[in-house]
């Protein structure tokens, strides 16, 4: 109707520009104008008869605006637009064929993307006149095609922003008009960045999208995500987080296993309202070496994918020695008993320094005569050489301005973690909240004039954080380890420790007769962490409990197993997945003894395959990390890679680093199957393209053909023939008439 | 006199908890609820000293006499607690604590000391309680016996406490030797009445023996100072005529097994 009536359709008149093409000049137009008008006045006034005011200046209007009209149409309304020039520019196909693409019954995601593209041109692949055509298909990168046929959905992954990438990076070798992408948008790379979206945006080249597939798929359960550590101590117990995905309400059951032994069944419930539901599901670990770990969800019903439904990945238990360096300035029964609970910890090494007379330093656990000799260390490769420091019960007056400095240093540039024990002379009592180190400390300590430490018994208890935490898990279930820590007996003593600060985690408090107070808490500081354990009689939970009772010897355990874990070696080398598993991101990180970055090095890398095969990589430096080096490898190959990062300086190794990864080709593009038509929008948004479904194509060919990008010429359209024109002249006149007649006096 | 009445009423109420604990019965009662203390515990370490039955083998110690126990109370520890104070970073509670074994409380207190142990008598309860109490991480101090007679009369209560573990010659490389003191000498510490006699045994005991009962872990959980009285070198650190050198060597004994008892 709108096109009958103004010749062409409402998106040519939204994308055009309205000028007037008339040749005469203005000023005659104007003056004609001026001249009707008072043409019209004067003859309606010296002929009025009995006409009111009202029906005189009802036919002026109409007469008026009848002159408008043709005044109006004599200046030629003209329509401008932008359009591609024939012949001069591309149009790009593009299809996803990723793996996800084959799904869908009874026609594939591929076919109906396919058939989408085939409708834009009609002949499947010829140039369609005003513009040639290009086609691409994608997966992990597009690739350029002559036709689509042939082409089958095959793909292991799917980079959408890659391809995209690649493809208008042709705009500036050739006149790209415009790209219409056909996709489930069940991207596999981690999903698209806002920096992406706006490197894409920023080729000025619109990108339309057509969304096929599926988003809700109810029939079917997935293993969406598994984040478990990397690395562990032997004897520790780790926490993974098992996220699934459904989309209907059910029961399902996670399977984990060490290589091909079951370890346990963790049941799952999967609510309505929701569609993932995440577990944490806790796995012992006591061997060394690496453990391949592989969770399974198992539903109620058989699925239509069941590729998803099982991940897998490598724990690296390494049988390292942690060294700890523990600096007493009494003796105590806490000292005593805080050494005996870990004394049979292979990975843990504590090296004592307690000051038992006012002249004598007593060293325990030392690995050399030579170790801690001379006192507290006075440098920093031998203070950094610890992971972790415990100070007991001992004045910060006892250790210099740059022995407290190098505390410091060692918790903020080392990464090394700092516990504090409350004492006499701890903490508050000790001077240490007036110290070089109260910044890093997690709470501000009261003066020393203010006596904070009180020997009194008092009860312990779990903060909200504290329950979840896995240091200080006495059982697997939530309840079982409320109630073994209400069995706990008193601690002997306390501390108070002041006013915590904004970034503090408290873990445990302690009950003083008067509230509740902090016991364990912690917050980083730098690149490390920095504790207080309020208290130095946790030693009476081993003495006033049976023998057989290990929770003392379990919460120091694990404490100090924290407490080494978190703090980073001189070199490291981690692997991580990216691109939904397809490709493994490399991060090598290298500082001297003193923890220092290794600025003046060359890394180079090395992964092999059990099946001995093997690539060399050059490691490029992090230009926002000092010290660090990445790259990034796409493996062909399923199974465990190793790596070595070595470090070169003028030719020679200085270092390396090694680790290894579980890495499963070929399996991602099942994960993550349901189309996403939320990111095939954005990219629309952000580029100035139109968003489609096979069902609603028709807008899409005028769209490609008036892009504002590639070589476009001006389309001048004009207007004044319209038949609304003349059918509102007519109105006016018969309005004109019929007004007269009725009123039959003018 | 006010000093004798003290005393007097102390001796009084030790031994009314003595009998009170022997009320309870053979069997260790379960814990009460732990309450909270109306006060402030004194120190980090506090002298405690084992209250134990006899054994008949010297006659029975009845009311309204003294215990053997009881020997060199309370002046020892009073002495030995200030030199702790003064020769370390202990903090030391003046004051010590008479605990029997089965005192609940025992559990607090992860050294104690017994003297006499000639004529101890643990029965089988006491020795669990010891058993538990030493395999948790208490420190057992004994003193002052001596001769074949007395020592028989220990290990029978002894091997009630540990039937399986043997009792040995404590190195001379020992931390216990090295802690704080190194403490080469071997030299029969006597008790007072050396003064009198001028000899430094009792009975058959001539040769000074430090022996020890160790945990899984090689760490000394009991220390027995057999055919010598560190406990008198103690008490009568401040009388003129006893030798000074033997209360030095006593205080460095009993120092470095607190030290000991603190750290291993």
């Amino acid at each position: 109707m709108f096109e009958t009536l103004f010749k062409y359709s409402r998106a040519d008149y939204a994308r055009s520009e309205l000028i007037f093409a008339g040749e005469w000049p203005l000023l005659l137009i104007a003056g004609l104008a001026l001249l009707a008008v008072v043409s019209i006045v004067v003859m309606l006034v010296w002929r009025r008869g009995n006409a009111s005011v009202f029906q005189l200046a009802t036919i002026a209007t109409l007469q008026i605006a009848m002159v408008a009209v043709v005044l109006a149409l004599l200046m030629q309304p003209t329509l401008t637009t932008e359009r591609l020039r024939d012949g001069d520019n591309a149009i790009a196909l593009v299809v996803d064929n990723s793996a996800s693409m084959a799904y869908g019954a009874p026609a594939s995601r591929f076919s109906e993307a396919l058939s989408a593209l085939s409708g834009i041109v009609p002949d499947g692949g010829a140039d369609s006149g005003d513009f040639s055509i290009r086609h691409y298909a994608f997966s992990d990168t597009a690739r350029p095609l002559d036709s689509f046929s042939g082409v089958t959905a095959e793909g292991n992954a799917t980079a959408i922003a890659d391809a995209l990438r690649v493809i208008l990076s042709e705009a500036q070798f050739s006149s790209l008009a415009a790209v219409v992408l056909s996709s489930d948008g069940a991207d596999t790379s981690g999903g698209l960045t806002a920096e992406q979206l706006a490197e894409l945006a920023a080729f000025g080249i619109p990108v339309h999208t057509i969304s096929v597939g599926q988003s809700s798929i109810p029939e079917d359960i997935e293993l969406e995500e598994l984040a478990i550590p990397e690395k562990a101590l032997p004897g520790s117990t780790i926490v993974a987080r098992v996220t699934v995905r459904h989309d209907a309400p059910g029961t399902a059951q996670v399977k984990v296993y060490d290589d091909d032994e079951l370890l346990q069944i963790v049941p799952l419930a999967l609510a309505a309202d929701v569609t993932t539901t995440t577990s944490f599901i806790e796995v012992d670990l006591q061997k060394a070496g690496p453990h391949q770990l592989r969770f399974t969800v198992e539903g109620e019903d058989a699925e239509p994918e069941s590729r998803n439904n099982s991940r897998a990945r490598l724990v690296n238990v390494a049988s390292e020695k942690y060294r700890i360096l523990y600096f007493e300035g009494e003796p105590r029964w806490e000292y005593k008993f805080l050494r005996r609970a870990v004394n049979n910890d292979e990975d843990l090494s504590i090296a004592t320094l307690l000051r038992v007379s006012p002249n004598k330093f007593y060293r325990q656990g030392i690995d050399s005569p030579e170790q801690l000799e001379d006192g507290f260390p006075t440098d920093r490769n031998t203070l950094f050489a610890y992971n972790a420091l415990i100070i007991g019960s001992v004045e910060a007056a006892s250790l210099s301005a740059a022995q407290q400095s190098l505390i410091r240093d060692f918790v903020s540039e080392r990464g090394g973690s700092l516990l504090m024990l409350a004492g006499p002379n701890g903490l508050g009592n000790g001077g240490w909240g007036q110290s070089a180190i109260a910044d890093v400390l997690p709470a501000r300590l009261p003066p020393s004039s203010a006596d904070s430490f009180h020997r009194r018994k008092a009860d312990v208890s779990l903060t909200p954080q504290g329950a979840g935490s896995q240091l200080l898990r006495f059982a697997a279930e939530s309840a079982d380890n409320r109630a073994a820590w209400l069995e706990l007996p008193q601690i002997a003593d306390y501390q108070l420790v002041g006013n915590l600060k904004p970034a503090t985690i408290t873990l445990l408090n302690v009950d003083t007769g008067e509230g509740l107070l902090p016991l364990l808490m912690t917050q980083p500081f730098g690149r490390g962490h920095a504790w207080i354990l309020a208290s130095g009689g946790t030693w009476r939970w081993q003495m006033s409990m049976p023998l057989e009772d290990q929770k003392h010897e379990t919460f120091w355990r694990q404490l100090l197993r924290e407490l080494v874990a978190s703090a980073p070696q001189t070199i490291s080398l981690t692997a991580s997945a990216t691109g939904g598993n397809a490709a493994m991101q490399l991060r090598a990180e290298f500082r001297d003894e003193a923890f220092q970055p290794m600025n003046d090095v060359g890394v180079t890398l090395i992964a092999s395959h059990d099946n001995g095969e093997s690539v060399t990589l050059s490691m490029q430096p992090d230009e926002r990390e000092a010290g660090v080096f990445g790259a990034r490898l796409l493996p062909a190959e399923s199974g465990t890679w190793y790596f070595e990062a070595v470090a070169e300086r003028d030719g020679e190794p200085v270092a390396v680093a090694r680790s290894s990864m579980l890495h499963e080709s070929g399996q991602s593009e099942h994960f993550g199957f349901r189309s996403n038509p939320d990111l095939l929008r954005r990219i629309s948004e952000a580029t100035g393209g139109g968003y489609f479904t096979p069902e609603n194509l028709a807008a899409l060919p005028d769209m490609l053909r008036y892009s504002s990008s590639g070589i476009t010429e001006t389309e001048y359209r004009r207007i004044w023939d319209a038949p609304a024109f003349f059918l509102l002249l007519l109105l006016l006149k018969s309005g004109e008439w019929l007004l007269r007649r009725r009123w039959s006096s003018v | 006199m006010p000093n004798l009445a003290r005393r007097a009423s102390t001796i009084v109420a030790v031994v009314i908890a003595i009998a009170a604990a022997s009320v309870r019965g053979q069997g260790i009662a379960p814990a009460p609820a732990e309450t909270r203390p109306a006060r402030e515990a004194p120190g980090e370490f506090q002298f405690v000293r084992l209250a134990y039955s006899s054994n008949n083998v010297y006659g029975s110690s009845g009311w309204g006499r003294r215990q053997a126990w009881q020997t060199d109370w309370p002046d020892a520890e009073h002495h030995f607690v200030k030199g702790i104070s003064r020769l370390t970073r202990v903090a030391a509670a003046e004051q010590g604590r008479i605990l029997t074994p089965l005192d609940e409380e025992i559990y607090d207190y992860p050294w104690i000391y017994a003297v006499e142990v000639g004529k101890w008598y643990l029965n089988d309860s006491e020795a669990a309680r010891m058993r538990e109490y030493l395999l948790r991480g208490g420190f057992l101090m004994v003193d002052d016996f001596h001769g074949s007679w007395e020592w028989a009369a220990f290990i029978a209560s002894m091997e009630r406490v540990f039937p399986d573990r043997p009792i040995i010659e404590i190195p001379e490389s020992d931390e216990a030797f090295h802690v704080i003191y190194d403490l080469d000498q071997r030299i029969q510490i006597p008790s007072r009445m050396f003064i009198y006699s001028g000899v430094t045994y009792e009975q058959d005991g001539y040769t000074p023996h430090w022996r020890g009962i160790y945990d899984d872990d090689g760490r000394l959980m009991v220390a027995i100072n057999f055919n010598m009285d560190i406990g008198d070198a103690w008490e009568h650190a401040d009388w003129p005529d006893y030798p000074e050198n033997m209360t030095a060597l006593a205080y460095r004994f009993g120092i470095n097994y607190v030290i000991y008892a603190m750290t291993h």
